[in-house]
């Protein structure tokens, strides 16, 4: 057993770009009983594995709803992880016949899907957002349910950053790796260790690039790329496999960096521009916002119950705080000033691109 | 050719999905969603209970023949084509609700005549199809039908074959572009059974791999 899971979790590490879906369902973790806490998360393999591990010596009741398979963000910003899906986990795993009370917590990345006051309204479960990242869940399950700022902000620290570089490396090494073997035997080797490198070196340097970054980036590889190729005295056949080869990688990989990091909103569209905006006049200071933005753009205000958005330049146009603002106080706008409404950002969800089906008027566009 | 496993990604795309599933089945799905019409409102003015109801096909199929259809989907944008194509529909003609199938126990036990649904168990979960089963049996009134069409595993072992060897390709390919694919059931009728039904006939299309399956809440 022990085995399988080393296995699994370095084989969905490296595939983690296409879901691995588990069975949906409630999973018991240790001995729980009628007033256990509920957990829910999406039916992304290795987050429940994750979540389970993190759990050791903590009895709970975890319910796993089904989420297309892929990770709790990206499922809950794309509408795999909604409201709909939270509530016929709770509705048909059986947990409600198994514990006495209807309090769930939900990872806090779920909060850009599910709208916490619809699941109570649907089907009178209170759903809180608990921590960002699961092995913070014993400790906020011990401190009464309150999060620290770290349990509630994402990171993107060494470990995510090997994380993501292995997903984009694994993948992009194994064809450029046959593509290479194809044409020759000897090409597949420096392709793969090429594919290897920059993977990696763009999780570790692109987001500290200035300006025209993937110019530079690009640039970068190519001249390392060729230089390598002219020790090794490389023919022709080398140089320009090479430059096509760092030239498309290059492509595929910053293609979609932004939606792929924590710290980037996904930034196809002229929605990249959109930017999050407070009305002071209807908000009330429950704070909802502070609670579930993973990018610690807020702060409570001294002296008055009222946020201030005093970090937006963070803002990675998730969404979370406009849908759970039970005030309206958050929106959007675009750069024209138009306001999309929240009712909007709660209906519409983010396609594989990172673009919503709205425009800033929240009209729908042409299909 | 023709699995559907690609009908996960016509579902992220409501605006091309009748269309794309006419392809996917070989025009197969609309003798289907006849079949179940016919099943479901053999009379004029029953009450039908349909979840899943996507763009409307079906349901358009049930007002004509002059069913009253409360029509479930959870995905906004399937409702709006589902809206769009009955806009012409008598008033009162149908209910749009936008809920999930888990969600039928709010509606009136025993409040309809028959239920229909149309290629979304697949979709869900084991657990979560033989909760909504269940609970249709419990919204239909004694003696009322349930009329469910969905992929299914082709029962010989020849026809499986050659499903696994048509469907491989395409369930990688819907897996690379939707990030998923569907999930035929393996026993669809046995399902209904265990629900509750009185199962009373199953046609099959598309090699076995599409069925349709009429059952009763016992009297």
């Amino acid at each position: 057993m022990r085995v399988r899971d080393v296995a699994l979790e370095i084989l969905q590490t490296a595939f983690r770009l296409i879901p691995w879906p588990t069975e949906p369902g409630l999973r018991p973790v240790g001995e729980p009983g009628p007033f256990s806490p509920v957990l829910v998360t999406g039916n992304y393999d290795l987050t429940v594995r994750r979540v389970l591990r993190a759990l050791r010596g903590v009895d709970a009741w975890l319910v796993v709803a089904p989420a297309g398979g892929i990770n709790v963000w990206c499922a809950a910003a794309g509408g795999h992880l909604s409201t709909h899906q939270v509530v016929t986990a709770l509705k048909t795993s059986g947990v409600e016949d198994r514990v006495r009370h209807r309090r769930a917590i939900l990872p806090q990345l779920a909060a850009t899907g599910v709208e916490a006051r619809e699941v109570s309204r649907r089907c009178r479960w209170r759903v809180r957002f608990g921590p960002v990242y699961a092995k913070d869940i014993p400790g906020y399950l011990a401190g009464g349910e309150r999060k620290t700022d770290a349990m509630r902000h994402v990171r993107f620290g060494l470990v995510e950053r090997l994380e993501m570089a292995a997903a984009w490396a694994a993948p992009t090494a194994i064809v450029t790796g046959a593509v290479g073997a194809l044409l020759r035997p000897s090409f597949a080797p420096p392709l793969v260790a090429l594919s290897l490198l920059l993977a990696v070196a763009l999780f570790f340097v692109y987001d500290r690039l200035p300006g025209p970054r993937r110019l530079l980036f690009g640039g970068a590889a190519l001249a390392v790329s060729l230089a390598a190729v002219a020790l090794a005295g490389g023919g022709l056949l080398a140089f320009a496999m090479a430059a096509v080869a760092v030239v498309l990688l290059v492509a595929v990989l910053t293609f979609d960096y932004p939606g792929t990091t924590p710290i980037e909103g996904a930034s196809f569209f002229e929605q990249r521009h959109w930017r999050i905006t407070l009305d002071r006049e209807r908000c009330k200071g429950v704070y909802s916002c502070w609670e579930v933005c993973p990018e610690a753009c807020y702060e409570k205000r001294e002296g008055v119950r009222q946020v201030d958005l005093a970090h937006d330049q963070r803002c990675v146009r998730c969404g979370a705080c406009v849908v759970q603002c039970p005030m309206d106080a958050l929106s959007f706008e675009d750069e024209q000033g138009r306001r999309v409404e929240p009712a909007t950002i709660r209906r519409y969800k983010l396609n594989m691109m990172g673009r919503r089906a709205v425009e800033a008027d929240g009209e729908r566009p042409p299909a | 050719m023709s699995s559907l496993a690609l009908m996960r990604w016509l579902e992220s795309a409501p605006h091309r999905y009748d269309a794309g599933m006419r392809w996917l089945t070989l025009g197969r799905v609309s003798r289907v969603h006849a079949a179940v019409a016919e099943a479901a409102a053999a009379k004029p003015e029953v009450r039908i209970l349909e979840i899943g109801c996507g763009t409307g096909a079906i349901t358009a199929l049930l007002v004509e023949r002059g069913a009253r259809v409360t029509a479930l989907d959870q995905n906004p944008e399937m409702l709006e084509q589902a809206r769009a194509r009955l806009a012409a529909a008598p008033p009162g003609a149908v209910t749009w609700i936008e809920r999930t199938a888990s969600e039928i126990d709010a509606l009136p036990a025993a409040g309809f005549d028959a239920a229909v649904a149309g290629l979304c168990l697949s979709e869900m979960s084991a657990g979560e199809r033989a909760f909504v089963l269940r609970e249709l049996a419990l919204r239909l009134r004694p003696g009322g039908a349930l009329v469910a069409a969905d992929e299914v595993q082709p029962r010989s072992t020849g026809q499986r074959l050659l499903h696994a060897l048509l469907r491989g390709p395409q369930a990688a390919l819907a897996w690379l572009i939707a990030g998923s694919t569907s999930h035929p059931i393996r026993d669809l009728a046995g399902e209904v059974a265990a629900a509750g039904f009185e199962v009373r006939s199953e046609r099959r299309w598309l090699l076995g791999r599409l069925a349709v399956v009429v059952a009763e809440r016992p009297r």
